[in-house]
C-alpha cells in the first residue's frame, strides 16, 4: 500500500520555484530518508504533505487521501524547530494535543513521555527545557495518538551525538511497529544508519531516489574509504599497491586505503589471495558523503 | 465528540492555564465594587446626615449605585466607559492568546495537523473566547451581588431592582462582544507582529471615527468647500451626516450603556428639563441608539470581519 504520494508537486513563490515538479511515492513501513541542502526544498515539500502549504501545482495524498484532509489526524510531524507553548508544562503540552486531536487515551502521554524518557522532566514548564528535551518532548507529541505516518523534518537538529543516536533508535523502534517514516536531513551521516531509502532534493528538483548503495553506484567511481589491518603491515601495504590501491599506513599494522564501490565485496579474498592475513577492515562512511554532495552539486549548498 | 468540540476542549484547557485572565478577573470581579462600595459608604458617612438627603435623594443614589442591584449595573456599564473599554481589553487578551501566540510560537504548524479541519479551530477558538467573556461577565454580575450584599450590612440599599432587564442586557452585550472578537482574531491573524495586532485592535476603531470627526468639523467650518460640493453634488450628504449611527464603537456598547441613557432621562425628567439640554451626554450614552438599530449594526459588523476572517484563515498557506 502506498503510504505518501506526491505527483508532479510544485510550489512557486513569485517567479521561484521552491518544488519544482516533484514526484515521489513512499510504501507503507518505509523509512525513506529526505535529503538536501539548506534550501533545497524539503521543509516546503514536507509542509505541503502536512496540508500546511498548498501546492502551485501537482498533488499529494497521505493514506490514500488528498491533502489536506482528515487522513492527516493519522500523521505525526515534527516540522522544523519543535514548537510549544512555553507557559505550560511537557505534560500540558501533549495533553493539550491530545484534547485538539480528540482520539488520544490519557495513558498515551504517560506511554510517549516514557518512549522518549521525559518521564522527570513532564512537569517542569517547556520554557526551562533544552533543545535536547524539547526535541525529543515534539517526538512524543507526534507519536501521541500512535499515528501511521511520520514526517519529521531535521529531528536531530540541535542534538549532541548521544542525542542523535537516542533519536534515531527511537525512529527505528518506531519504524519497527510498521509506522512510515519520512525524516528529512542535509547531513546523510546522520540517517544513513536508519533509513532504507533516499529521496535526494536540491533546488526543488528531486535528483535521487533509491537506496544508499544505489546513490553510490550511481556516482560511478564513488569510493569507499577502507582501513585494512593486518599483522604484517609491510605484506599489506605491498599487496593494496599491487591490486592498484594507494594505500597510506595506519599506524603500526593497518592501512587506509579507498576502494571502488563495485570492489568493496572482493576486497578481503584479493588480499588473501596474495598471502595477506586480513585481521579487519572496516569502512567509513565518509565517501558516501563524498558521493552524495557530488549529487547536490559539490558544496552541498543551494547556488 | 465532533472536531469543534476538541478544540473547543484544547483551547478552553489552554486558556484556563494562563495567568492573566485571572488577574483581569479580579480586577473586574473584586476591585470594581470594592472601588464602588468604598465611595457609597463615604457618600453615606458624610451625607446622610446632611441637608443634602432631607428628601432622600442620598438614598436614592444610594439605591441606584450601590446595592446589589446598582452594583451589577455598573459592572455592565463601567468596563465601556474606560478607554480602552475593558471589554476590549478582554477581548485583545483573548485574541493575543488564542491567535496571536499560535504565530509568536510557531504553534499553527502543529495545531493545524493535529486539527487538520480548519474551520472547526477558528470556529472553536471563537467559540472558547466568548465562553472566557461569558464567565468574565457572569462572573462580575455575580460578585456584584455578593458584594452587594455585603454592602446592604452598612448602606441603606435593598435588593430592588428590574433583575429580569439588568440580566438581559448582560446577555446581549455579550452577544455584542461576537463583533470585536472576530474582529480582533481577524487583525492578530492578519498582521505578521501580535503587538500591532493588539493596538491595532484596541485603537484602529477609535482613529477611523475620529478621522471622520475632525473631517466633518473642517466641512462644518466651511459649508461650501470642494469636498463639501462633491459630497452634495453626489447627494451623500446625508449618509455622510448619518455615518456616526453606524460607528463601530458607537454601537457595540449600547447594551452596556442604555442603564446610563435611562438614568439620565429620568434625571432629566425630574428637573423638568427636555432632552435637549442633555445633548452633551448622547456621545457618552451611544448618541441615544436603540438597542434593536445597535444589534443590527453590529450583526453586520461580525459577519463582514467573520467572513474575512474565514476567508483568511481558510487560504493562508502557514509558513
Amino acid at each position: 500500500m502506498i503510504a505518501i504520494s506526491a505527483k508532479n508537486l510544485s510550489k512557486r513563490y513569485g517567479s521561484v520555484a521552491a518544488v519544482d515538479a516533484v514526484s515521489f511515492e513512499i510504501g507503507s513501513g518505509e523509512i525513506v530518508g529526505f535529503l538536501g541542502p539548506n534550501g533545497a526544498g524539503k521543509t516546503t515539500t514536507l509542509r505541503m504533505l502536512a496540508g500546511l502549504v498548498r501546492p502551485s501545482s501537482g498533488e499529494c495524498s497521505v493514506l490514500g487521501k488528498d491533502v489536506p484532509g482528515p487522513t492527516l489526524r493519522e500523521v505525526g510531524t515534527m516540522i522544523e524547530e519543535p514548537s510549544f507553548y512555553p507557559y505550560l508544562s511537557g505534560r500540558d503540552n501533549l495533553r493539550h494535543a491530545a484534547r485538539l486531536h480528540g482520539d488520544v487515551d490519557g495513558r498515551r502521554i504517560d506511554e510517549a513521555l516514557e518512549f522518549v524518557s521525559m518521564q522527570d522532566a513532564a512537569s517542569k514548564k517547556v520554557k526551562a527545557y533544552s533543545q535536547g528535551m524539547r526535541q525529543r518532548l515534539a517526538l512524543a507529541r507526534a507519536l501521541l495518538w500512535e499515528p501511521k505516518v511520520l514526517l519529521l523534518d531535521e529531528p536531530t537538529n540541535g542534538l549532541d551525538p548521544t542525542g542523535i543516536a537516542e533519536v534515531r533508535e527511537s525512529l527505528r523502534a518506531v519504524s519497527d511497529t510498521g509506522v512510515t517514516v519520512l525524516v528529512s536531513s542535509h547531513i546523510l551521516a546522520e540517517i544513513e544508519k536508519l533509513v532504507d531509502r533516499i529521496l535526494a532534493i536540491e533546488k526543488g528538483a528531486l535528483r535521487f531516489d533509491g537506496t544508499l548503495q544505489a546513490l553510490l553506484n550511481q556516482m560511478g567511481g564513488a569510493a569507499v574509504l577502507y582501513t585494512v589491518r593486518s599483522s604484517d603491515q609491510g605484506r599489506l601495504l605491498a599487496g593494496l599497491s599491487e591490486l592498484g590501491y594507494e594505500p597510506q599506513p595506519r599506524g603500526e599494522d593497518g592501512a587506509d586505503v579507498r576502494v571502488p564501490v563495485a570492489e568493496t565485496d572482493e576486497l578481503i579474498g584479493r588480499l588473501t589471495a596474495l598471502g595477506v592475513k586480513v585481521t579487519a577492515a572496516t569502512p567509513h562512511g565518509d565517501d558516501l558523503e563524498a558521493a552524495y554532495l557530488r549529487l547536490v552539486g559539490g558544496s552541498g549548498r543551494p547556488s | 465528540m465532533t472536531p469543534l468540540m476538541h478544540v473547543v476542549r484544547a483551547e478552553a484547557f489552554k486558556v484556563a492555564k494562563k495567568k492573566r485572565i485571572y488577574v483581569l478577573a479580579a480586577l473586574y470581579w473584586v476591585v470594581l465594587p470594592v472601588l464602588a462600595l468604598i465611595i457609597g459608604r463615604l457618600l453615606h458617612t458624610n451625607l446622610a446626615d446632611s441637608f443634602a438627603n432631607e428628601v432622600g435623594s442620598i438614598d436614592q443614589i444610594l439605591q441606584a449605585l450601590f446595592s446589589p442591584f446598582g452594583l451589577a449595573t455598573i459592572s455592565l456599564m463601567a468596563p465601556s466607559f474606560v478607554s480602552p473599554s475593558l471589554y476590549m481589553v478582554a477581548v485583545v487578551l483573548l485574541a493575543a492568546l488564542l491567535i496571536g501566540d499560535e504565530r509568536s510560537q510557531n504553534m499553527w504548524k502543529t495545531v493545524l495537523v493535529v486539527q487538520p479541519n480548519r474551520v472547526a479551530v477558528m470556529a472553536g477558538k471563537i467559540v472558547v473566547a466568548m465562553g472566557a467573556l461569558l464567565f468574565l461577565m457572569v462572573g462580575a454580575f455575580l460578585s456584584s451581588l455578593v458584594f452587594g450584599t455585603l454592602g446592604t450590612s452598612f448602606l441603606p440599599t435593598t435588593f430592588q431592582g428590574d433583575w429580569a432587564n439588568l440580566a438581559w442586557l448582560y446577555l446581549v452585550q455579550w452577544l455584542f462582544l461576537l463583533a470585536p472578537v472576530v474582529l480582533a482574531f481577524l487583525l492578530v491573524f492578519l498582521v505578521k507582529s501580535g503587538v500591532l495586532g493588539v493596538v491595532m485592535v484596541l485603537f484602529l476603531p477609535g482613529l477611523i471615527e475620529g478621522i471622520y470627526t475632525v473631517l466633518n468639523s473642517l466641512l462644518q467650518l466651511q459649508p461650501l468647500n470642494r469636498i463639501n460640493a462633491i459630497f452634495q453634488a453626489l447627494r451623500i450628504q446625508q449618509a455622510w451626516q448619518d455615518a456616526p449611527r453606524y460607528f463601530f464603537t458607537a454601537n457595540l456598547y449600547a447594551p452596556a450603556r442604555s442603564p446610563g441613557a435611562d438614568l439620565v432621562a429620568e434625571i432629566a425628567s425630574e428637573a423638568g428639563a427636555n432632552g435637549a439640554e442633555f445633548q452633551g451626554l448622547e456621545g457618552l450614552l451611544g448618541l441615544g441608539l436603540g438597542i434593536p438599530h445597535s444589534a443590527a449594526v453590529i450583526a453586520g459588523y461580525a459577519l463582514v470581519f467573520g467572513a474575512l476572517l474565514f476567508w483568511a484563515f481558510l487560504r493562508r498557506d502557514i509558513d
